[in-house]
C-alpha cells in the first residue's frame, strides 16, 4: 500500500513543475482560460449560461451564509451587552453597543498573553518541523546512506499509528524524558519537540526532493560543495514551495491543537488561546467570552486573507494527488 | 549492497524495539519517593533548625478567573504572611479541583506544594501515597486538638496520622435561590419553600411568570452524582451501605434516588421549569445563576463566596444582585434524611521536603485557620476582604467548634457585607440539621456513574429511572468489590 | 567517486571508520540526527512503550504486570459497545454530510468564471478558525431554548425548537454538522486542485464523441479524480475514527454517554478519573484502535488497488 502511495505522490508532484508549461501553453492556444467540464461551446449556449449563472449565484450565496455567517455573527456577539445575547441573539443592538467587552477581553482576560503563547508555539512547532523534516528528507532522498531505506521505512510506518496510541506513553516520555532528567512540562518544549516528529512532512520533503534534477548536485558537488553547501545553498533554495506547503501545515495544526497543550501546558501563563479560553467559560461574562473569541479568530483570518494564495495552494497539496 | 541494507535493516529496527523496551521499563518506576503511610521512620520527625532556610512555597490562591479585586485581596494576605515570616517566599497559583484534571496535575506533578482537595478524594490519595505526613508539623500547633474530630478523620491515614487538614469551605448542601425572580413571579422571597413539592409549584411558577426556569440541576463532571446522592440524602435514601466486614454495598436502587430523579423528571417534562442543559457542572451553573437565568438551585451553602469573587455577583451587577441572593435549607423529608455535608481539605504535595512541609503548615495554619481562632488575625484577614469588595462571613460549618466559629463572627461583624438577612432560611438551623458525610467509598467514581441517570432524565423524556439504576446499580457494585 | 548511489568497489577491502569519515559519513549523520533523535523520543519510543503499558496496570504510583488483564477489562467494559456505536454513527454521518458536498462544490467552483477566489476565501474560512473558538460559539447557537439562534432560524421557516445538544438522538448530528462545516472547506481545496489537474484533452475528446454535461463529469471528472476520493475517503475515515475535540467541549461526551466516542474513552481511562488514573487500559484501549484502523486501511488498499489505474 506504501509504495502506490509514494509511487502516485512521486509521479504527480513531477507534474505541476515539469508540466506546467506545456500546459498553459496548450490552454493559451485553445483560448481557453482554465476550461474544465464545460467547454467555450457548453458556454455559449443560454440554457448553460443562465443555469450555471444561477447555480453560482446560489453556490456564492450559500457559501457566505454558511462560511460567513457564524463568523459575523460572532463579530456582532463580541459588540453585545450579555443580556442582550441570551435574550435577543438575533436582533440588532436593542440596547446599544457594548465596546467595553473588547476593552475587558484584552485587559481584564488577557486575552492578549494567551495570544501571545499561540503564536510562541505555532512559532516553534513550525520551526522544529521545517528542521527535522528539511533535514530528514534530505538524508533519505539525496544523501541516501546505507541506512536510508530502514530509516524510511520506520518513518513511514508511523504515518499509519493513530495518534492516540501516543498520547498516554508521550505523556509519560515529556514527565520524564531520556537523558535530561527533568520534567518537560509546563514548558513549551513539550509541545515543540514532539511537533516535529511528523512523518508527513518527511515524506512530502523527501518526494519533492526526489524530484529535482540530479545534474544540478552533480554539478555543485563537481565545483567541491560538501554536503552542508549542496543542503544550503542547492537544495533548500529550489525548496521554497514545498517549504511553503509545509509551513502552511505546519501552522494551521500548531494552532488548532488543543489535546496536547491541554495536557502538558497546566500553568495558565503558558497555555494558548485554544486550551485557555474553554477553561474561562464558567467565570466569564458571556459578551466578554464571544469578545475573547472574536479576537482569537481574528488574527488566523487576517493571516488567511494576506496569505491566500499560500494556504489555499498548500492546503491544495498542489494537486499532487490524483487518480 | 543489498546484502548490506538487509542486516542493517534488521539491526536498526531490533535496536530501536530494544531502546524503546528499555526506556519502558525504566520509565514505569515509581516517580514518586518511594515514603508510604506506614513508614514511621520517615524523615518527619527532624527537629526543625533553629535558624529557618530559605524556602519557596507554591500555595493555590483562586479560581482562574475569578476578579482582579479577589486576586489582589488573596496578594495582600501573602504580603502579611510574608512579613510574619521573612524566610518564607509564596508563589500563588490559580487553581480549580476539577475531578478530570486532577489526576493529570498529580501524575504531572504540577501541584503545588499545598493545594486543596474535597473530603472525598483524600483517603484514596493517603492509600497511593501521594500525600506528605505532615502529622508532626501538625502537632506542633497549639489548637491541634481542637479540630472538630469528624473532619479531621477525613484527612488521617490508616496509621492516624494527619495528612490532610480541614481548611475552608465546610458546607451543607443547601438550596440557594434569586430572590428577584421571586418577587417577579408573586412568591415571598422571605418565605422560601421547605419542602420538595413547594420547590416544584415555586420553579413552575417562577417558569410560567417569568419565562425563566425555575430550578436548575448540576449533571456532568461527577457533579450530577454529587448533587443526586445529596437529593437522596434529603429524601432520606442512601447511595451506600458499609458492611461489618469492611466491604460496601451499593445501594442505587432506593426509593429515596429514584424519587429525586422523578422530581427532576417532572421539573424538566411536565412543568418545563427545569433549566434545560445537561451539560451543567459546578462551574456552569453558578455562572447561569450568577447570570439570573435560574430560580433556584442545590449546592454548596458557602456558594456565595465563590458567586461573589469569581461569578461576577455585585451589588450592581446585571444579573444576580447581591441583594438578590437567598439561601435557605434544603428540604429534609422522611426518617432518616440528612444533609450531605462535606468541605475542603489543605493537603502538601509528597514531594514537599521538610522546610517545605513546615512553611506549608504555617501557610495552612495563616490562611486557612487562624482566621477562626485568634481576633488579631481573624480581623486583618476581615479587613483585607472587606477592603478589597470580597464577601466576608458566608455561613460555613465550622472547622473547631460552633461556639469558637460564633466567636469569630462576632469579631468581624464589622465586615461583615454579606447579606445575611436573606440566608436566615440557612442559618437558623444549619446546627441543628441532621447530616451525613459523603459516601466513603469509591465517591468520584460513583458520582461520575450517577452523572448519566440524571443526563438521561434530563434529555430523554421517556428516560427509563428503574433501569438507569438497575445499571448503575451494577457498575457500581464492580466498582466497590474491585476497590 | 560518488558516495550517495552504492557502486560496485574497485577495491575488495573492508571500509574503515575513516573510510566512513572521508565518504561524508560524519555530516550524513549529522544531518540525520534531528529525525533520528525527534522521532526516536517522540514517536518510537513512545509506541514501545505503549506496547508494554498495555500490559501493566500503573498510576505512576505503583505499576505491576498483568498480562492480558487490561485488554480483557477494555473489552469488558459496558462504555466500550456504547464508545464504538457512537464514533461509528459519527463516522457514517460525517462521511454522509462530509464527503459528497465538498465534491459537489469543489465541481460547481472549478466552472466559476469570475471571482474565482472570493469562492475558495469563503469556502475555506471556516477552516482557518481555531477549533476552540468555532466549538465555543456553536455551543451558543445550539441553545436549546426558544431565543437560541439556531432556534430562531428554525422558527423562521416554521420548525420547532430543537434541543440540539441535550438530546441524546440530536447530541451527535449536532456535533458532526459542526465539525463538517469546519472541515468541509479543506475538502473542497483538495478537490479544486485536483480538479484543475485534470488534462483538458479529456474533455475534448469527449466532446468529439458527443458526450453531454452530465456524461463528461461522470465519464471524464470522476474517474480523474478517483486518486484523491479514495484517498479522502480513508483520510476522513481515520480521522473521525479518533474524534475527540467536539465531543469533550460540547458534551463532555453526555447526555447520558451519547457522545461518547472511542478517544474520550482513552481519556477517561488515562486522565479521567480525579484519583489513580488507569494508564494500562489507556493504552490497552488505544493499541486496540490502532490495530483495528491499521487492519482496515489495509484491507482498503487492497480492494481498491483493484480499481485503481495504478
Amino acid at each position: 500500500m506504501t509504495t502506490t502511495q509514494t509511487s502516485t505522490m512521486q509521479t504527480t508532484t513531477a507534474a505541476p513543475a515539469g508540466a506546467a508549461r506545456p500546459l498553459a501553453r496548450r490552454r493559451a492556444a485553445a483560448m481557453d482560460t482554465l476550461r474544465g467540464v464545460l467547454s467555450i461551446a457548453d458556454w455559449r449556449r443560454r440554457s448553460v449560461r443562465t443555469g450555471m449563472g444561477f447555480v453560482h449565484v446560489l453556490l456564492l450565496l450559500v457559501l457566505v451564509v454558511i462560511g460567513l455567517g457564524p463568523i459575523l455573527l460572532l463579530g456582532k456577539f463580541a459588540i453585545t451587552p450579555t443580556q442582550d445575547i441570551l435574550r435577543a441573539p438575533l436582533e440588532v443592538f436593542p440596547n446599544g453597543i457594548a465596546w467595553d467587552n473588547l476593552h475587558k477581553a484584552w485587559f481584564d482576560v488577557q486575552i492578549s498573553r494567551y495570544f501571545l503563547n499561540t503564536v510562541l508555539i505555532a512559532a516553534g512547532a513550525w520551526a522544529s518541523q521545517i528542521f527535522v523534516a528539511a533535514t530528514g528528507g534530505y538524508v533519505l532522498s539525496v544523501l541516501r546512506p546505507r541506512y536510508a531505506k530502514a530509516l524510511q521505512w520506520m518513518v513511514l510506518a508511523t504515518l499509519f499509528v493513530p495518534g492516540v496510541v501516543l498520547l498516554v506513553p508521550l505523556y509519560l516520555t515529556i514527565l520524564n524524558p531520556p537523558i535530561l532528567g527533568t520534567s518537560l512540562l509546563n514548558t513549551f518544549w513539550a509541545v515543540w519537540l514532539p511537533a516535529g516528529a511528523s512523518a508527513f512532512n518527511v515524506v512530502l520533503m523527501a518526494r519533492f526532493f526526489d524530484n529535482l534534477p540530479r545534474e544540478i548536485f552533480e554539478a555543485a558537488r563537481v565545483d567541491g560543495a560538501g554536503p552542508f553547501r549542496l543542503f544550503w545553498s542547492v537544495v533548500l533554495p529550489m525548496s521554497k514551495p514545498i517549504l511553503g506547503v509545509v509551513s502552511v501545515f505546519a501552522v494551521i495544526a500548531s494552532w488548532k491543537d488543543f489535546l496536547w497543550p491541554l495536557l502538558v501546558l497546566t500553568k495558565p501563563d503558558l497555555q494558548p488561546l485554544s486550551v485557555r479560553l474553554p477553561s474561562l467559560q464558567a467565570t466569564t461574562d458571556l459578551g466578554v467570552l464571544m469578545a475573547a473569541l472574536a479576537i482569537s479568530t481574528l488574527i488566523p483570518i487576517l493571516f488567511f486573507l494576506v496569505f491566500q494564495r499560500m494556504f489555499l495552494r498548500g492546503a491544495g497539496l498542489g494537486g499532487a494527488i490524483k487518480g | 549492497m543489498r546484502s548490506l541494507t538487509k542486516p542493517t535493516t534488521a539491526v536498526l529496527a531490533a535496536s530501536a524495539v530494544a531502546i524503546g523496551l528499555l526506556s519502558a521499563c525504566s520509565g514505569a518506576s515509581p516517580e514518586a519517593p518511594e515514603t508510604s503511610p506506614d513508614d514511621t521512620t520517615s524523615t518527619t520527625d527532624e527537629a526543625t533548625s533553629d535558624t529557618p532556610q530559605d524556602v519557596t512555597l507554591r500555595v493555590v490562591s483562586l479560581l482562574p478567573g475569578s476578579d482582579q479585586a479577589a486576586f489582589d485581596a488573596f496578594d495582600e494576605r501573602v504580603t502579611q504572611f510574608e512579613a510574619l515570616y521573612p524566610h518564607i517566599d509564596v508563589e500563588a497559583e490559580e487553581y480549580e479541583w476539577k475531578a478530570t484534571t486532577f489526576a493529570a496535575q498529580l501524575a504531572g506533578g504540577t501541584l503545588p506544594d499545598v493545594y486543596e482537595i474535597p473530603f472525598t478524594d483524600a483517603k484514596t490519595l493517603i492509600e497511593n501515597g501521594q500525600l506528605a505526613d505532615v502529622d508532626a508539623q501538625f502537632h506542633d500547633l497549639p489548637y491541634s486538638g481542637d479540630f472538630n474530630e469528624a473532619l479531621l478523620e477525613a484527612g488521617k491515614g490508616p496509621d492516624g496520622h494527619v495528612y490532610a487538614i480541614p481548611a475552608k469551605s465546610i458546607y451543607g448542601v443547601a438550596l440557594h435561590y434569586n430572590r428577584a425572580l421571586f418577587d417577579a413571579a408573586g412568591l415571598d422571597p422571605d418565605d422560601p419553600p421547605t419542602t420538595w413539592a413547594e420547590v416544584r409549584s415555586a420553579a413552575k411558577q417562577i417558569k410560567d411568570a417569568t419565562g425563566v426556569a425555575g430550578y436548575a440541576q448540576m449533571a456532568a463532571d461527577n457533579t450530577g452524582g454529587w448533587q443526586l446522592t445529596s437529593a437522596t440524602y434529603t429524601r432520606g435514601g442512601r447511595t451506600q451501605v458499609a458492611e461489618a466486614d469492611g466491604t460496601y454495598t451499593a445501594t442505587l436502587t432506593n426509593p429515596g434516588t429514584k424519587a429525586a430523579l422523578e422530581f427532576l423528571k417532572a421539573l424538566r417534562w411536565e412543568d418545563d421549569s427545569l433549566y434545560a442543559d445537561a451539560t451543567l457542572n459546578w462551574g456552569t451553573v453558578n455562572e447561569k445563576f450568577a447570570a439570573g437565568q435560574i430560580g433556584m438551585y442545590t449546592s454548596g451553602s458557602d456558594v456565595y463566596t465563590a458567586l461573589a469573587e469569581s461569578f461576577g455577583v455585585t451589588p450592581d451587577s446585571s444579573g444576580l444582585k447581591v441583594a438578590d441572593y437567598g439561601l435557605t435549607a434544603i428540604p429534609n423529608e422522611g426518617t432518616d434524611s440528612g444533609v450531605l455535608v462535606g468541605g475542603t481539605l489543605a493537603a502538601v504535595n509528597i514531594r514537599a521536603d521538610d522546610a517545605v512541609k513546615d512553611a506549608a503548615i504555617k501557610w495552612i495554619d495563616f490562611f486557612y485557620l487562624q482566621p477562626h481562632l485568634d481576633e488579631g488575625p481573624a480581623v486583618e484577614n476581615a479587613q483585607v476582604r472587606f477592603d478589597n469588595g470580597q464577601p466576608v462571613g458566608t455561613p460555613v460549618l465550622p472547622i473547631f467548634s460552633r461556639e469558637q466559629y460564633e466567636t469569630s463572627l462576632g469579631w468581624i461583624e464589622q465586615f461583615i457585607n454579606v447579606p445575611l438577612e436573606n440566608m436566615t432560611g440557612y442559618t437558623d438551623v444549619m446546627f441543628d440539621q441532621p447530616v451525613v458525610g459523603e459516601p466513603s467509598a469509591s465517591t468520584q467514581e460513583i458520582y461520575a456513574l450517577l452523572d448519566v441517570p440524571v443526563q438521561a432524565v434530563m434529555t430523554d423524556q421517556n428516560a427509563d429511572i428503574d433501569a438507569l439504576l438497575e445499571q448503575a446499580q451494577t457498575q457500581a457494585q464492580s466498582l466497590l468489590d474491585e476497590g | 567517486m560518488t558516495t550517495d548511489q552504492g557502486l560496485v568497489p574497485t577495491r575488495r577491502r573492508r571500509r574503515t571508520p575513516v573510510d566512513w569519515i572521508r565518504e561524508g559519513g560524519l555530516s550524513t549523520l549529522l544531518f540525520a540526527l534531528p529525525l533520528i533523535v525527534i522521532f526516536g523520543v517522540f514517536s518510537w519510543l513512545p509506541i514501545g512503550r505503549a506496547l508494554i503499558m498495555s500490559f501493566q496496570e500503573t498510576n505512576l504510583v505503583v505499576t505491576s504486570w498483568v498480562g492480558l488483564d487490561n485488554f480483557r477489562s477494555v473489552l469488558a467494559d459496558p462504555n466500550l459497545p456504547t464508545a464504538l456505536r457512537n464514533t461509528g454513527y459519527f463516522a457514517l454521518l460525517a462521511l454522509l454530510f462530509g464527503y459528497p458536498i465538498p465534491l459537489v462544490g469543489a465541481v460547481l467552483m472549478s466552472e466559476v468564471r469570475r471571482m474565482k477566489g472570493v469562492y475558495s476565501v469563503l469556502a475555506y474560512l471556516p477552516v482557518v478558525v481555531p477549533p476552540v473558538v468555532a466549538v465555543l460559539l456553536w455551543k451558543f447557537l445550539y441553545d436549546p431554548r426558544p431565543e437560541g439562534v439556531f432556534n430562531q432560524i428554525l422558527g423562521w421557516v416554521g420548525l420547532g425548537p430543537m434541543p440540539w445538544l441535550q438530546s441524546a438522538t440530536w447530541a451527535m448530528p449536532s456535533l458532526v454538522i459542526e465539525a463538517t462545516w469546519a472541515a468541509a472547506g479543506g475538502t473542497v481545496i483538495i478537490y479544486l486542485a485536483a480538479l484543475l489537474g485534470v488534462p483538458p484533452e479529456l474533455y475534448d475528446a469527449a466532446e468529439v464523441d458527443g458526450a453531454s454535461i452530465w456524461r463528461k463529469v461522470w465519464h471524464v471528472t470522476l474517474p480523474q479524480l478517483r486518486g484523491v476520493l479514495l484517498i479522502t475517503f480513508i483520510l476522513q475515515i481515520i480521522g473521525t475514527a479518533q474524534v475527540f475535540l467536539e465531543p469533550y467541549l460540547f458534551t463532555g461526551g453526555g447526555p447520558a454517554n451519547a457522545t461518547l466516542t472511542i478517544l474520550l474513552l482513552i481519556y477517561r481511562y488515562a486522565f479521567g478519573q480525579s484519583l489513580g488514573a488507569d494508564y494500562g487500559e489507556a493504552t490497552a484501549l488505544s493499541l486496540l484502535l490502532a490495530i483495528f484502523l491499521a487492519v482496515m486501511s489495509l484491507v482498503y488498499f487492497r480492494l481498491t488497488r483493484a480499481w485503481s489505474s495504478s
